[in-house]
């Protein structure tokens, strides 16, 4: 299974959907450390439902954190 | 005389951006200068091997205590209403604020706002409780519309966004505070120097939003408290009533026992 996480591409061993939870664990060393928002296929998805949301083949997580801004 | 932004009362009428400074720490410096309780700041795609938008986030709430302020994310880079919809929500998250600086650019060449796509954002974003103060054009009837779809803060462009060119059509600026008495107005990008932001406030606007005049300036601490300072005096200028414009001169020293005047036949 494929899945992108901020344009990179990442492919799962299994066919088995996995939880955002599981894939930050991909992305972040130490996802507990880090200040962030996440959205799927655009849409975004609030802490409280990472573990209840699955992603399938193809899907596309953004995991955005703060920065200057004008 | 202070700023009122959806019932928060500042002491400033200066918002001010975080990005391009020379550094964190003159950064730092220049906000706590220039007296904003303001400070706009965004969320983007990150090395999650990085820590420095970690560090910068935490100088930012450390800057924003001190100065008892309020954080302004923005929706910068969004050209569509979904992706800017989909953007403020992971920011409220993040910031806990209901405060957002919508941003849809419609244009990648000057960053013109999209204005069909931020009615769209802007008409969402308030049924979904946010706080919005919209980043448009000075083009009267869109901050019109955007005022009646509940944007108590409108905030017209002087020019696009890190030109520095000032006030591009003041005819139009003034026309939208003559016909949005009640608005807040906000002069936001393409302010370049202190007496642009002095201009607005004269014109009778609420507060000016810039960033690069200041970060960019040689001196950027020393331009914060310019700014700081045309502002007082701009809005100090609009209160005490600016004199009517006249087509012809008038001396102003009394005629009266001119010297050496004698009459002509």
């Amino acid at each position: 299974m494929n899945i992108h996480i901020n344009g990179q591409a990442y492919k799962l061993a299994h066919e088995n959907p996995v939880n955002v939870t599981a894939a930050l664990a991909l992305y972040f060393t130490e996802p507990q450390q880090s200040t962030f928002a996440v959205a799927l296929n655009s849409d975004f998805i609030g802490k409280d439902d990472y573990d209840q949301t699955m992603l399938k083949h193809g899907d596309s997580l953004d995991v955005l954190q703060p920065i200057q801004g004008g | 005389m202070s700023l009122s932004i959806y019932g928060q009362r500042l002491d400033s009428r200066l918002l001010i951006g975080s990005a391009l400074y020379p550094s964190p720490a003159i950064m730092k410096q220049a906000i706590l200068a220039s007296g904003s309780q303001v400070v706009t700041l965004s969320l983007k795609r990150q090395n999650p091997n990085e820590q420095s938008g970690q560090q910068i986030w935490r100088y930012l709430q450390e800057i924003i205590t001190e100065v008892d302020g309020q954080l302004l994310p923005n929706t910068a880079g969004c050209k569509t209403a979904k992706e800017a919809v989909t953007l403020a929500k992971m920011s409220r998250e993040i910031f806990q604020t209901d405060w957002l600086k919508l941003e849809v650019i419609g244009d990648d060449y000057n960053l013109q706002p999209d204005p069909i796509e931020l009615l769209i954002a802007a008409e969402q974003l308030i049924k979904d409780g946010f706080k919005v103060l919209p980043y448009c054009t000075d083009d009267l009837v869109l901050c019109q519309r955007l005022y009646d779809l509940g944007c108590e803060v409108i905030m017209p462009w002087a020019s696009p966004i890190g030109t520095g060119k000032g006030l591009m059509n003041p005819y139009n600026l003034a026309t939208i505070r003559l016909r949005l008495p009640h608005a807040t107005l906000i002069l936001d990008a393409g302010i370049g120097k202190p007496s642009d932001a002095c201009l607005a406030l004269e014109m009778g606007y609420d507060g000016v939003l810039l960033n690069s005049a200041i970060a960019l300036a040689d001196n950027p601490v020393l331009m914060a408290k310019a700014f700081g300072q045309a502002l007082q005096a701009g809005e100090q200028g609009y209160v005490a009533g600016i004199m009517a414009q006249r087509q012809t001169a008038h001396p102003s020293t009394p005629t009266l026992d001119t010297p050496f005047w004698h009459q002509n036949n």
